[in-house]
């Protein structure tokens, strides 16, 4: 008897809407996007949820936009098209490349070649707004299996600035979506309900003897998956 | 029945342009015009509407005149015979089908030069006579054309080659070849002249919507969709805006080029008030793509164009695209390019998916100069100029890798520098020393 009312709660909050807030399993047979990173795609039920703004974090070389480019590449490799806002024009094609993303399935929307780090707040923060919008012209267009909004570089102040409900509305427009859009920052900006919040760490393996074979092998990725609705709670992945 | 009317311009006659071919128009959908001199136009069923031969020949001959043409006139049931006699004969000359040799017997052999200044391949009119050809067959003796058809075909191959076997042909009255009907130019074109001039960009969107839609509706009708869309403004100035689009694919729904057309707009306004505004589009055969059940959706050229054409207005035409790469050893080099159209793919399978993370770089548009404290040739501390880039000691350094180029130029693309991956306690960064100056720089950020 229990589990008929909650069904038909259930039914009623799906009918408004509600489900994506108040339940707390995915849905059955919801699409994902793979991260391109085996050990976060189990911790993360098969990937980023399509229909989610989800958001990967973390400070200066930390491994995001490795995790970024690791994303778009497995999409474009499924021969399906990604989009980049690219906030900063801080995009480097050949490491994407390099990350085996096919560049002519990828569509790039650069931001004013700006030095953030040493940038006027105002110019910033119309760089900053003016890159929200081309998320949403992106999203709202539909077509794009990732659109990712590149912030990596811009003060969680100047983030923070923007109204919540900037965020809220980019979910709901890709509530309906086969899209999964990814926000890239350094601070949590705003996820939806559905998405998740992964704090990535990184350390870095260098490789050689000597002074003269020293190389940078990789990055030791950490990620934290810090805040998902679906799933057991808090979980890490990698080193 | 076959019927096909030739009129050819008397020589009399002022030559009137586009005359002759309205009046072919007017009686058939198969012409084919031959500059303001002569058409060729299919009369065939149109007994039905006029009468018998006489009387539609007598018809086109007062519709010319109306339009200020004498004409002469040959009806047969071939194309090659309606042309040599309208050539050939003044007035009106009719061969019913069946009959062209007879009626062509009589006319001399000279009769055959108008093939040299007819059309090629359209009215099945494939070579012009050598003349000495002609010649020849007038010391043969001949005098008239049925002199001709009454030689055996194979004797004039023997002695003549093919150009023998053409003439023999027209001369019987047969035709090479079928002929060719040419369209008529369809121009897509709407107009609107404003009661008032209108200024900005709103008001404007309801008049261009209108035109759009009308032209939607005539593309639609002939499956043919935009490939370049050409919008004049007609300003209160007395001088005039002109814009021309060209789209990725034929396109012709209205509400895209409608978005399209004010988006540049937007991108580029005119001066002044607006008082006519004119769309003229360039058309192509439409463009019908059904999806494959088992493709995946990319987004259609249609809403592709229009995507780029807004993130165009939002963040300059010269910013989105698809990025590519540039064939130097300068690794700073970015580039992009516009992007048209997603190839659909069914995909590759299973995603290989990255067994260990590796790292990518964040290029700095323009390198922070930095101050580098260097000991035995390996920077140990750095000291970067920008506020929000951190400096400290060195924890690990790799490098120095060199590279130079455009060294054969005399302009700033040279480039001869070091670089250093150097791990400092807020990141990783790519470090250049640029070898001429002996100035450092950070010019990406590995992450």
């Amino acid at each position: 008897m229990s589990s008929l009312a909650i069904k038909r709660l259930e039914s009623a909050l799906q009918a408004r809407h509600f489900d994506r807030t108040l339940l707390s399993h995915r849905r059955p047979g919801g699409r994902v996007t793979t991260t391109g990173w085996a050990p976060l795609d189990a911790a993360l039920g098969g990937g980023w949820a399509r229909g989610e703004l989800s958001e990967a974090i973390g400070t200066r070389s930390s491994g995001r936009t490795w995790l970024l480019q690791a994303t778009l590449a497995a999409a474009t490799r499924r021969g399906e098209v990604v989009a980049l806002v690219d906030a900063v024009d801080r995009f480097d094609p050949r490491s994407a490349a390099a990350a085996g993303i096919d560049l002519a399935r990828l569509l790039w929307i650069r931001g004013p070649a700006l030095t953030a780090e040493q940038t006027r707040p105002s110019l910033l923060d119309a760089a900053v707004s003016k890159a929200v919008r081309a998320f949403d012209l992106v999203i709202r267009s539909g077509g794009f299996a990732v659109v990712a909004l590149d912030l990596a570089d811009i003060s969680p102040r100047i983030v923070g600035a923007l109204p919540l409900a900037t965020w809220r509305r980019i979910a709901r427009v890709n509530a309906d979506r086969d899209t999964s859009a990814l926000l890239i920052g350094e601070a949590p900006m705003s996820r939806s309900a559905g998405g998740v919040s992964v704090r990535l760490t990184a350390v870095g393996t260098w490789t050689g003897a000597t002074a003269q074979q020293r190389r940078l092998a990789r990055l030791d990725l950490r990620a934290d998956v810090v805040s998902a609705r679906h799933g057991q709670g808090a979980k890490q992945v990698g080193a | 029945m076959t019927l096909v009317t030739c009129l050819v311009r008397a020589s009399s006659s002022p030559t009137v342009p586009g005359a002759l071919e309205a009046v072919a128009r007017a009686c058939s959908p198969r012409v084919v015009p031959w500059r303001d001199d002569a058409v060729v136009f299919d009369a065939s069923g149109l007994d039905r509407a006029m009468g018998p031969p006489a009387r539609i020949a007598s018809e086109v001959t007062r519709l010319s005149a109306e339009r200020g043409v004498h004409v002469r006139v040959g009806l047969a049931g071939k194309t090659t015979t309606a042309w040599l006699l309208a050539h050939a004969q003044p007035g009106i000359s009719i061969a019913m089908p069946g009959r062209e040799a007879d009626v062509l017997a009589p006319l001399p052999i000279e009769a055959l030069k108008v093939m040299a200044a007819g059309p090629a391949a359209p009215i099945g009119l494939r070579f012009a006579p050598d003349l000495e050809c002609l010649e020849i067959l007038r010391r043969w003796g001949l005098s008239t054309l049925g002199d001709l058809a009454r030689l055996p075909r194979g004797d004039l191959h023997a002695r003549l080659g093919p150009d023998g076997v053409r003439l023999h042909q027209v001369a019987s009255g047969e035709d090479e070849c079928p002929w060719a009907p040419v369209d008529g130019v369809v121009r897509y074109y709407e107009r609107c002249e404003l009661e008032w001039p209108i200024d900005g960009l709103e008001p404007l969107a309801f008049v261009v919507a209108r035109l759009c839609e009308s032209l939607e509706a005539r593309l639609e009708r002939a499956d043919r969709g935009a490939i370049a869309v050409t919008t004049r403004l007609r300003l209160v100035t007395r001088t005039s805006h002109e814009r021309t689009l060209h789209v990725p694919a034929p396109m012709r729904e209205a509400r895209v080029v409608r978005t399209l057309i004010l988006l540049d707009l937007e991108s580029h306004p005119p001066d002044a008030a607006i008082d006519i505004v004119e769309i003229d589009l360039d058309v192509a055969p439409g463009n019908i793509v059904a999806g494959a059940l088992f493709d995946l959706t990319v987004p259609s050229p249609e809403d592709l164009a229009t995507l780029v054409a807004r993130l165009g207005a939002l963040m300059g035409e010269t910013r989105v695209g698809a990025p590519v790469l540039i064939e130097t050893f300068d690794e700073r080099t970015r580039a992009i390019k516009a992007i048209n159209t997603f190839s659909v793919k069914s995909g590759s399978g299973p995603t290989r998916r990255s067994p260990t993370p590796g790292w990518s770089l964040r290029r700095l548009p323009l390198p922070v100069a930095a101050e580098v404290m260097v000991e035995h040739g390996r920077p140990v501390r750095v000291t970067p100029s920008a506020r929000g880039l951190p400096g400290g000691p060195v924890k690990q350094c790799a490098g120095p890798w060199r590279s130079s180029g455009a060294w054969w130029t005399l302009d700033r693309r040279t480039w001869d520098r070091d670089e250093w991956d150097v791990e400092l306690p807020s990141g990783v960064y790519r470090l250049a020393r640029d070898r001429t100056t002996g100035s450092w720089s950070i010019d990406a950020i590995i992450d």
